[in-house]
């Protein structure tokens, strides 16, 4: 019964890791392939020797962090808000939907132009305002990355929103109610059993949106090409210049599998923190 | 009898549509084969895609244009010639790929064909500067000139007139004007170039180090910290500080010329390939008032106007007879009466001396005496045509953009762009 799920994992997941694994250790240049020659680890050690790539590895964690708690909060405090079963929150959770389903490309180019300074409907205002930098909110190194969480916020929180009101209709509702009985509060009630209870909400929430927002691309790459400077440069607008703007695929190949790695421990360290904290709330 | 006769007659012209055929076929080789240009979608495209119909009526070759964007062009391309796997036959070709095509042997150098074939293709009626700009590395023609465009400095005639200035003569005019016909008060800014990091202001930023005489590579090595460039680039950030729209740290071309069509900007630089858009009522709101003129240099400098576009080149993979096909089709498509074909569709991408003196295209772009003069006096090396060109580009790419948002200095920008240049070398 599992043979279509393992045959899946293996063509469209494992067989493309194994082969970016097996580019990462050649140097591999499309455009040189005369030079097409195995260099063992050294791509790997290239990618964390250069400056580049560390800053774009700190910018990449700073932007997952934020996007990920923030979504986590947002989506929470919106679930809370939509669990109670009337005509207003079923609309609302429809139209919610609304910005999932535009492509992130598509929100990247919205964003550009409606903060352009010069001709966007928002940037124009907060300029003149002086509410934003004379460059706008995406043309100033202090403040380009902050709109960018706050736009993949935007789109992606009704997403986490959505996940968390599933986990919240689905709670046993005679445990809540022999909670209200008790006397127990709204925050108690949310800090003791709901939380607890939404444990694996949590967890689905956790996974894919940290696997997800660290490998950000098109969102960014429309919005500001990673720029100004270097300031929204994530990891995956790097690895993809390598692999498709200068075709180093083998450079490229170890970036992707160093990133693969990184979610890999991320995500051994959410599993790790939530069993922790399902084994502390099972306990009391 | 009757039926004797009608059945001879029969015969006759089925004698007659069969020799005739035949006929027609002789003089059509490659009659039914089908050839895939990956063309980028610039201005050229709809008129490639548009005539391929009648080169199917003239030679039988079905042409099948994909219009593609620049980056999914290249990676296509690229993937295709390294796969060996025949997707395209022929692709337009951007200048700066051509050093590492030529290196990798991926399109077919076209040198003896132009020999054999140079008197009836007119080869001395297209600018000579085009076939180095669009396609020659090392002597080597990997692509056939397409389209050539000239870099010009688009101005505003009404705003010079009232600020009582003449068009810039020199570079050091040109920004003096800059900040004279700048007045945030009336949203008037005197210059405009594009500021968004990677290619676009890499681009833009070379075209005026080139013209007070920078270079990037010299004798081989990158040169990018040079004193000289330290000073273009602290010059050119002064301009985005205090005489460019806000916002323009991060436009790419598109916003740029929004900018400059909307009437925002009093001054820009471009290559002539959009000018056709700024006398267009439906694109621009400066047709009366936009004029074009060659860009302008350093003082006493020899003219230097940056030369871009597209060639043409042929896979190297594929089979003899479609390479002839090809090389058949870049005949005719760059042959003078079917290249003024192209520009009256628009394409507003010039080759040939003829066409520059056409009359009914100089009805239609009112500005190829600025294109003459520029190709005249082009300069195809403004960007280094070297095989590390991608990396140096994106180097550039975040260094010039770190200058202008203030993150580095100059200075500091290119040294570092410097360090990681040398890498490549």
């Amino acid at each position: 019964m599992a043979a279509p799920a393992v045959i899946h994992v293996a063509v469209f997941a494992l067989y493309p890791i194994l082969r970016g694994i097996g580019f990462s250790v050649f140097r591999m240049n499309l455009m040189q392939p005369w030079l097409h020659r195995f260099i063992g680890l050294r791509n790997y050690t290239d990618a964390l020797s250069d400056p580049a790539i560390r800053h774009s590895l700190a910018v990449t964690l700073i932007f997952t962090a934020a996007c990920v708690t923030a979504e986590l909060a947002l989506g929470l405090c919106l679930a809370l808000l939509l669990w109670a079963d009337n005509r207003f929150n079923r609309v609302a959770a429809i139209l919610m939907l609304v910005p999932i389903t535009v492509t992130p490309i598509v929100v990247g180019l919205i964003f550009r132009a409606l903060l352009d300074p010069s001709f966007g409907q928002i940037g124009y205002w907060l300029c003149a305002l002086h509410l934003a930098p004379p460059q706008g909110l995406l043309g100033d190194t202090h403040t380009a990355l902050a709109t960018m969480i706050a736009v993949d916020v935007w789109e992606w929180t009704p997403l986490s929103a959505l996940i968390l009101l599933a986990g919240l209709k689905s709670l046993p509702s005679d445990i809540l109610d022999a909670a209200a009985i008790d006397g127990a509060g709204a925050c108690a009630r949310l800090l003791r059993i709901i939380l607890p209870m939404m444990l694996p909400s949590l967890f689905l929430v956790l996974v894919l949106r940290v696997t997800d927002v660290f490998r950000t691309y098109d969102i960014v790459f429309a919005a500001t090409g990673g720029g100004p400077g270097d300031s929204t440069n994530l990891l995956m607008l790097t690895a993809v210049k390598q692999g498709l703007q200068f075709f180093d695929i083998g450079y490229g190949s170890a970036i992707s599998i160093l990133m693969t790695l990184a979610i890999a421990i991320m995500a051994a360290l959410i599993i790790l923190v939530l069993r922790g904290l399902d084994r502390r709330y099972s306990a009391s | 009898m009757k039926r004797r006769s009608i059945l001879a007659a029969g015969l006759a012209s089925a004698a007659t549509v069969g020799l005739s055929h035949r006929g027609w076929s002789q003089s059509k080789p490659f009659d039914g084969m089908v050839l895939r240009l990956a063309s980028c979608n610039d201005q050229f495209s709809p008129g490639l895609k548009a005539l391929s119909a009648r080169f199917k009526q003239e030679t039988g070759i079905t042409v099948i244009v994909d219009i593609l964007g620049y980056g999914e062009l290249q990676t296509k391309l690229t993937t295709d010639y390294v796969g060996h796997t025949k997707g395209y036959d022929l692709a337009t070709t951007d200048n700066v790929w051509a050093p590492q095509f030529a290196e990798a042997g991926y399109t077919v150098p076209l040198n003896d064909w132009m020999k054999r074939d140079a008197a009836e293709m007119a080869l001395d009626d297209i600018y000579p500067v085009l076939f180095t700009a669009l396609g020659n590395y090392q002597g080597k023609q990997v692509a056939f000139p397409l389209a050539g465009y000239a870099n010009v400095l688009a101005y505003r005639k009404d705003l010079y007139a009232a600020a009582k200035l003449q068009p810039p003569q020199t570079m050091q005019d040109l920004v003096d004007n800059a900040y004279k016909l700048t007045d945030r008060s009336r949203n008037q800014f005197g210059w405009v170039a594009n500021g968004q990091k990677g290619a676009a202001c890499a681009q833009d930023w070379m075209q005026y180090l080139a013209e007070i005489g920078g270079v990037l590579v010299k004798n081989g090595q990158p040169v990018i910290d040079s004193p000289l460039n330290v000073q273009s680039l602290t010059t050119y950030r002064d301009l985005f500080q205090k005489a460019a729209p806000p916002g323009a740290v991060n436009w790419d071309w598109d916003g740029r010329e929004a900018s400059f069509r909307s009437g925002l900007a009093a001054n820009m630089q471009t290559w002539s390939v959009g000018a056709l858009g700024y006398f267009d009522p439906a694109q621009s709101k400066v047709t009366n008032s936009a004029a074009l003129m060659v860009t302008p240099t350093a003082a006493a400098m020899k003219p230097r106007y940056g030369i871009g576009g597209w060639g043409i080149a042929i896979n190297a993979d594929i089979d003899d007879r479609h390479k002839q096909a090809a090389w058949t089709y870049i005949k005719w498509i760059t042959s003078p009466a079917i290249h003024i074909a192209l520009n009256e569709l628009d394409a507003c991408s010039f080759l040939r001396r003829s066409e520059l003196r056409d009359a009914s295209l100089n009805r239609k772009y009112p500005f190829l005496p600025v294109i003459d003069e520029s190709f005249t006096h082009g300069d195809p090396d403004f960007r280094p045509r070297v095989p590390q060109y991608p990396e140096i580009q994106d180097i550039l790419g975040t260094a010039v953009n770190s200058a202008l948002v203030g993150a580095m200095t100059p200075a500091a920008a290119l040294a570092a762009a410097q360090t990681q240049a040398l890498r490549y070398f």
